[in-house]
């Protein structure tokens, strides 16, 4: 049996040691894992890779790549049921002098545009007046509530609304002297505005929710200092607040910019183009080129010459966006 | 709060175990409702010439068909009938009903598509059979096939009314025929007997005659009327509107709104081709001609003195317009008669509305030499057959088709919801006769008289143009006829685009 002397020698002997072996692991620079461990498994082939996701490429190219392809195919053909035949680029050709496919192009530029302005101008003024209030959660849950609506029944609402007979936003509008006799839909020169407040009033929410999440990244304290410095709260919304959001504009524009290009459903039973074409946008259009006069290569063609503006536009805008984010390194 | 027990059944289930059934069910349904939902199936047992009519009428018993038609009351009707076909034959029909335009885009892509997913389809003479005419099977193999029933009264244009199974059935050629007349909106003029009585003696004091309508009034008395109303109106008088145009969203109705005034004028037409079977290659269009300028000129000041919401205003948006009590006057089609006396909706009931054929054409306007009538148009209402069904599909959907159009079928639709007969035997019914004069049970008889005993006769009645671009050609018409009535550019320019567009479409 060990001394007590000897145990408390022992112990001191075996705290050096562990000191001695702490002091080289620290003494000595941390070791890097170079080379891949050895694995368990074989190394799988890129073929095994390749299969495994076979299945959501096939998805993807039957839902997506084989319609796109067709659609090329389509518009430079005559399509009919039995046959296809060659054209010779007359679809493209015929689109040239085509007035009703110019002015469809004229007018979804116009269209976008006022929306656009509209949207971000009241859709960032909500945002900002809603901001950190107390009722900010209840506001949101009842702004979104037209966003939830099919864009086919909102339009129908409006329809409603706006009827000459007994639309009730018809009689209000004309009881306060903003509308004469005739109903918004009924003239060429305020039709169009009507169709736009339709997708205002359902977009709108949507704006108003992305500048607010963006709201809540604007650094507190840059705003702090601003306002120490003597800056107004307008002088502080445009020098602060107003650039953080710029991203979350962008993307907000960007998604509202696609949207309103492939828009049709509340135009289409509001006014269904007219009166006289002055509603009549690209999309409405092709809408009927296809699916009323049947022309489906023609249908094609303008289809096509959509996606690449719209591709066009998209890339410019996410141009745009790229400039606007802090360089890294 | 509640007792549960310990063993209950979802307790029982793991989420693992309930998602895979939630799952499973989701694509069984799915499956089975792409497999069984609305595909037309056909059952048969063989019969022959000698067999019964019984047997002849259930040799498809067990067969499932679908019904793809416009949303018209002898569908709903048929609809709520159905029962009675399916007691006669053992045949299931599903009738879908939609808007004119959607049942013209779904039966296009179904028919252009080589499929059948609607066997039987509801084929309105311009805006459907026009462009598709080719895509229907002929039924003159059927109408004399003696394993099939087969309608006492037949199918010859006898049987209906003047030109009816020509306009829905034939087009291009006369031997084919592929729909048989299903219903008929027929154009007569509807108007406020009592509120012209209260006016006459202002009007008469302003335009020298009594202010009344009839089968003389032109379309000029017309303007006189509208514009007198108007005036009245404004002046702060309690009177409404005098008249409206159909110029609202609906391209097709929009042209025909245009084509009874200028046809009432001399029988003007777009093209020169038969008015009855049509034509694939029209040619050169009579557009831009001195006849059609004027008569643009004139559609524009009618359209000057309308309803200021005439482009706003479909046909059925323009009825509710004159049930409201809006309008003292509207050409409408004779089918909108029952919702006009009906007196829960309209303010036009009670005996306030008389009927009469559509205003004549003005000699003075004339300048191509043909006659002043009353230029009547319609939409005639076809129940034709996909060509691309089977042969058993085609025989089971004719077997409906031929029940639906039957003589007793209409009298019941008629007396249920309000129908337009084809066939001329439902108006030799003598509750029918009666019918036609007030009171009656039967409100879309008080407009039999000015439809079938004068409009549809000639020289009023204008079927066409049946061409294969017919929706195109709407389209095109009613953009720039919109674009002239909203002051965007004059007659002589409307005249001259329409024409340049129309040419260009046909190729001429």
């Amino acid at each position: 049996m060990a001394t007590p002397s000897q145990t408390s020698t022992q112990a001191n002997h075996e705290l050096f040691r562990v000191r001695q072996i702490l002091d080289q692991v620290e003494s000595k620079p941390v070791s890097v894992i170079t080379e891949e461990p050895a694995s368990l498994n074989a190394h799988p082939s890129k073929g095994y890779y390749f299969w495994l996701m076979a299945p959501a490429i096939a998805l993807l190219a039957f839902i997506s790549l084989y319609p796109f392809f067709w659609m090329i195919y389509m518009s430079l053909h005559d399509v009919e049921i039995t046959k296809t035949t060659w054209n010779n680029f007359a679809n493209f050709k015929n689109l040239v002098t085509d007035g009703r496919y110019l002015n469809g192009w004229l007018l979804l530029f116009q269209y976008s545009v006022m929306c656009l302005f509209l949207q971000i101008a009241i859709g960032v003024f909500l945002a900002v007046a809603i901001n950190g209030s107390r009722f900010e959660k209840v506001l949101v849950t009842t702004m979104l509530m037209p966003m939830m609506m099919a864009p086919i029944v909102a339009g129908l609402v409006w329809y409603f609304l706006y009827n000459g007979t007994f639309g009730w936003y018809h009689w209000l509008l004309q009881s306060v002297g903003i509308l004469g006799p005739k109903s918004i839909l009924a003239s060429s020169s305020t039709a169009m505005l009507g169709i736009v407040i339709v997708d205002v009033w359902q977009w709108t929410p949507l704006i108003t929710l992305i500048t607010l999440a963006g709201l809540k990244r604007v650094p507190q304290d840059q705003l702090e200092a601003n306002m120490v410095d003597g800056a107004s709260p307008l002088r502080n919304f445009v020098s602060v607040t107003l650039p953080n959001l710029y991203p979350v504009l962008l993307i907000a524009i960007m998604l509202r910019f696609m949207d309103n290009f492939r828009f049709i459903d509340s135009a289409l039973v509001l006014t269904g183009g007219g009166p006289g074409n002055s509603t009549k946008i690209l999309p409405i259009y092709l809408f009927e080129v296809s699916f009323k006069f049947f022309k489906l290569g023609r249908g094609a063609a303008i289809a096509l010459t959509l996606l690449v503006v719209t591709i066009i536009l998209g890339m410019l805008l996410v141009k745009v966006f790229d400039r606007q984010q802090p360089k890294k390194g | 709060m509640f007792y549960v027990p310990k063993d209950a059944v979802y307790k029982r289930v793991s989420r693992r175990k309930f998602l895979e059934l939630g799952g499973g069910a989701a694509a069984g349904l799915g499956v089975g409702g792409m497999t069984l939902g609305l595909g037309s199936t056909i059952t048969r047992s063989r019969v022959q010439a000698a067999s019964s009519d019984d047997a002849k009428w259930k040799q498809y018993a067990g067969s499932k068909l679908v019904f793809m038609s416009e949303n018209t009351p002898p569908s709903f009707a048929i609809r709520d009938n159905i029962k009675a076909f399916t007691d006669l034959t053992g045949i299931e029909v599903t009738i879908l009903t939609d808007d004119l335009p959607v049942v013209q885009q779904k039966v296009g892509i179904d028919l252009r598509g080589g499929t059948a997913d609607y066997v039987l389809n509801y084929v309105q003479d311009k805006p459907i059979g026009s462009p598709f005419a080719d895509f229907y099977a002929d039924l003159t193999p059927m109408f004399g096939d003696d394993t099939l029933p087969q309608d006492p009264e037949g199918y010859g244009d006898d049987a209906w009314f003047t030109n009816f199974l020509s306009a829905c059935g034939r087009f291009y050629e006369k031997g084919k025929i592929v729909a048989l007349p299903y219903d008929a909106a027929i154009a007569c003029t509807f108007y406020r007997q009592d509120l012209f009585e209260a006016n006459s003696k202002d009007f008469e004091a302003e335009y020298g005659k009594r202010l009344e309508f009839n089968a003389d009034s032109t379309w000029q008395d017309v303007i006189n009327m509208a514009a007198f109303f108007k005036k009245a109106k404004e002046a702060g008088k309690d009177v409404p509107y005098g008249y409206a145009q159909h110029q609202g969203s609906f391209a097709w109705t929009t042209q025909l709104d245009i084509q009874r005034f200028l046809f009432a004028n001399g029988r003007w037409t777009d093209w020169n081709i038969d008015d009855v079977y049509g034509s694939k290659e029209p040619g050169k269009t009579n557009w831009g001609d001195e006849q059609s300028i004027l008569m643009m000129q004139k559609f524009k000041e009618l359209g000057d003195v309308c309803h200021p919401d005439n482009l706003a205003n479909g046909t059925l948006e323009l009825n509710t317009v004159y049930q409201a009590g809006n309008i003292a006057m509207q050409t409408q089609y004779h089918e909108f008669a029952a919702s006009v006396e009906d007196e829960k909706t309209s303010k036009a009931a009670g005996g306030k509305t008389a009927y009469a054929p559509c205003p004549k054409g003005d000699p003075s306007w004339i300048k191509n030499g043909g006659p002043a009538v009353n230029g009547t148009n319609c939409g005639i209402g076809g129940i034709g057959i996909n060509n691309n069904a089977s042969d058993d599909l085609k025989r089971a959907a004719y077997i409906f088709a031929i029940w639906s159009v039957s003589k007793d079928n209409q009298y019941n639709v008629l007396k249920g919801l309000g129908g337009t007969p084809t066939r001329k035997s439902v108006l030799e019914l003598e509750d029918v006769k009666a019918a036609q004069q007030r009171p009656t049970t039967m409100p879309n008889a008080l407009t039999f008289d000015p439809v079938y005993n004068y409009g549809i006769k000639d020289p009023h009645f204008v079927l066409g143009p049946k061409i294969p671009n017919a929706n195109e050609y709407h389209s095109i018409l009613a953009a720039e006829v919109q674009k002239c009535l909203s002051n965007e550019q004059s007659p002589e320019d409307t005249c001259a685009s329409i024409q340049t567009q129309l040419d260009d479409l046909n190729g001429a």
